[in-house]
């Protein structure tokens, strides 16, 4: 069972607290769930499995300790559970080779992190429409 | 038949020496003193008639050892004929010995006497060498004997010396060198044949003409120096090289001069001997073998030159690769507080716009402003660092796509500065897509920045395909620049005009200058100042190797 539920792995608190605080302005404050890291969660998503539920959608950093983006988005698309589930990339980094890279291991999407609060708001926007396009697809 | 001793026939004095050498003869021989007289007297009578009629003659005591018996022999030699004289000795002699015996063989006549030895004396070499030595021996029995003797031994070696002349003139004379002597004056006493073989020249000859004749005339002033001065001051062997001319041809050949002072007992100085060989074939193989060592010190340095300088390729491969590390880290980390801070400020800005008065929001839009630039450019210099050789990814690119791609990225400015671009049909060129993009947008971006405020900007787009290359054109109505910064325009972080008047981080150009670089291709421009700008790409259609 799909769950409208995003789960965004980024070692930035600020950065978490900002798309909080874009997803509270679209009255979407429930929706997020936050790992720290990648191995942090891909072990959410393992509890997530148990309870026999999944995120409509995973945003992953790539810059991050323990286990960074690009390696956990190869782990989930390599698992027979998860690799059904979309996955954003979320980075400051600009670099086309690294967006190339990304899409190559079958990342739905390369988001560059806002700059501005009216980006941040427009970008959980964009969030929640890949979970909806999910949901709908679910049904 | 074994000789013992040996008398010559000239006269009277002769006459008793030979009686003398066969009575003793006989006496060492073992023979009764009866018998030592008949030899004797044998003998006498022969050599008395050679004496008075014949012609250098000699006689020569010898010792026959036949299987049976033993002789003693007297064999009197004489250059005349036989029948030439009167024979009546010769008769009475014949009675005197055992046996006789006459030869003839040309002009000379041989009269050999023998006379038996008892055949209980036993006669081995031993006792014949025993007998010369002791003939040898013998004192002189008279004063004329001792001179005799005497004249004998110098005429003995005079025919030797004589011999031995011959031998070594004809020796000299088959060398391939050629072997003289000469005076403290420099004039030739003496040369072998191989002087005139090899230079035409005989010793008498070149003492009139002159060395010079046939030595090279660049040799000739230390040949020269070694014949004129070296043997006046009386040097020891002396040595020199210098080439002489060969009288086939006419070709001056490379030639050893080797010059040593011949002495008498006391040390004076007499005349010089020497020799002059031909060396040319080794003074070639010398000459290429120092070619050949010169080649090889060339190379050498060559090699070592070139490590030298693949060390220093290396090295600034190194360099260059950290540099560029370290732009990529440095413009990669420097990126997320820079995007933090427009985050926060525009935050601000967007909520908080009215609790904070008019001077705090133009700071907190000033802070906003810096950002911007910075995040322009960290952008740049991480775009500046990713153009390098490891990324270029060559394809066949179409450039009227890459123009088309850049005019819709700038449709927002075209519109609002109400451009016109006139774009020719562009080829296609083996490049990298993503670099030629960047090159369109930022030279296209430059035209559109610096446009002159009073006039809508025209830019133009066209290109030249010349033999292996194209030269794109980008001509532009805006301020234009000063040609004397033409040098500077396309390094890193150099700005013509003022941030207030002009956005931009000083990048653009470099950034396009590193990329034609990549491509193996040329940058530059024309212009002047309030006449518009001309930039010209010229890219190679095909990259080296492909």
């Amino acid at each position: 069972m799909t769950a409208k539920n995003i789960l965004l792995a980024d070692d930035d608190p600020e950065d978490k607290s900002i798309i909080q605080d874009a997803m509270e302005t679209l009255h979407s404050a429930d929706v997020m769930r936050f790992a720290d890291n990648g191995q942090h969660a891909w072990e959410l998503l393992e509890q997530y499995c148990a309870k026999d539920f999944v995120p409509c959608l995973i945003v992953l950093d790539l810059n991050m300790p323990k286990m960074n983006g690009a390696q956990t988005l190869a782990k989930i698309k390599d698992d027979s559970r998860f690799k059904n589930i979309p996955v954003i990339i979320y980075s400051t980094s600009i670099n086309p080779l690294e967006k190339e890279r990304c899409l190559s291991l079958g990342a739905h999407a390369y988001f560059t992190k806002p700059v501005s609060f009216k980006e941040s708001v427009e970008t959980a926007k964009k969030f929640l429409a890949f979970c909806e396009r999910e949901s709908l697809a679910q049904e | 038949m074994h000789e013992i001793a040996r008398v010559t026939l000239e006269n009277e004095m002769d006459l008793i020496l030979a009686h003398r050498r066969s009575m003793r003869l006989g006496e060492v021989a073992g023979l009764s003193l009866a018998a030592q007289t008949s030899f004797a007297t044998a003998v006498s009578e022969v050599a008395r008639n050679t004496i008075e009629h014949g012609k250098s003659g000699c006689l020569v005591l010898q010792v026959e050892v036949e299987s049976r018996d033993t002789y003693i022999v007297a064999c009197i030699n004489d250059e005349q004929l036989e029948d030439d004289y009167n024979r009546q000795g010769l008769s009475y002699a014949k009675r005197l010995v055992d046996k006789y015996n006459v030869t003839t063989k040309g002009a000379e006549t041989s009269i050999e006497l023998f006379y038996s030895v008892s055949p209980a004396f036993k006669i081995d070499i031993h006792k014949l060498d025993e007998w010369r030595q002791l003939f040898r021996n013998e004192p002189p029995v008279s004063a004329y004997d001792e001179i005799k003797r005497k004249n004998e031994q110098l005429q003995e070696l005079s025919e030797k010396l004589k011999k031995s002349e011959a031998q070594y003139k004809t020796l000299t004379g088959s060398l391939p060198l050629i072997i003289f002597s000469i005076d403290t004056e420099g004039q030739l006493l003496y040369a072998n044949e191989w002087l005139t073989r090899l230079t035409g020249f005989t010793a008498d000859g070149l003492n009139t003409s002159g060395w010079k004749a046939i030595v090279y005339e660049e040799d000739y002033p230390s040949f020269s120096l070694l014949l004129k001065s070296n043997i006046r001051q009386g040097a020891t062997t002396v040595k020199t090289q210098t080439r002489i001319r060969h009288k086939v041809g006419n070709d001056y050949l490379w030639h050893q001069v080797s010059l040593s002072p011949l002495t008498d007992d006391k040390g004076a100085l007499l005349y010089w001997i020497g020799y002059i060989v031909d060396i040319h074939a080794q003074k070639v193989v010398e000459e290429t073998l120092k070619d050949n060592a010169e080649l090889k010190q060339t190379q050498e340095e060559l090699k070592r030159n070139q490590q030298t300088l693949e060390q220093y390729i290396e090295e600034l491969n190194r360099s260059n690769h950290e540099l560029q590390q370290f732009a990529f880290v440095a413009s990669h980390d420097l990126q997320e507080p820079v995007r933090k801070l427009l985050f926060y400020s525009d935050f601000l800005m967007s909520r908080y716009a009215s609790a904070i008065d008019k001077k705090g929001l133009d700071y907190l839009n000033s802070m906003q402003a810096a950002a911007q630039r910075m995040r322009n450019l960290i952008h740049d210099l991480l775009t500046f660092s990713q153009i390098n050789r490891e990324e270029v990814r060559f394809k066949e690119v179409d450039l009227n796509k890459i123009v088309a791609d850049a005019c819709q990225d700038f449709e927002m400015v075209i519109e609002e500065k109400g451009a016109t671009l006139h774009i020719a049909t562009l080829p296609t060129v083996w490049s990298d897509e993503r670099m030629m993009r960047q090159l369109f947008e930022n030279i296209i971006s430059n035209s559109l920045k610096y446009s002159k405020p009073s006039e809508k900007p025209v830019i133009d787009i066209s290109c030249e395909v010349k033999d292996k290359t194209i030269e794109l054109r980008f001509s532009d109505n805006g301020i234009g620049f000063n040609q004397n910064y033409l040098p500077q325009m396309f390094t890193l972080f150099q700005r013509l005009h003022t941030r207030e008047n002009f956005e931009g981080t000083g990048m653009g150009l470099a950034i396009c200058n590193k990329i034609v670089e990549m491509h193996g291709g040329k940058i530059w421009a024309e212009g002047k100042e309030g006449e518009g700008a001309i930039f010209y790409v010229s890219l190679p259609l095909k990259a080296a190797g492909n």
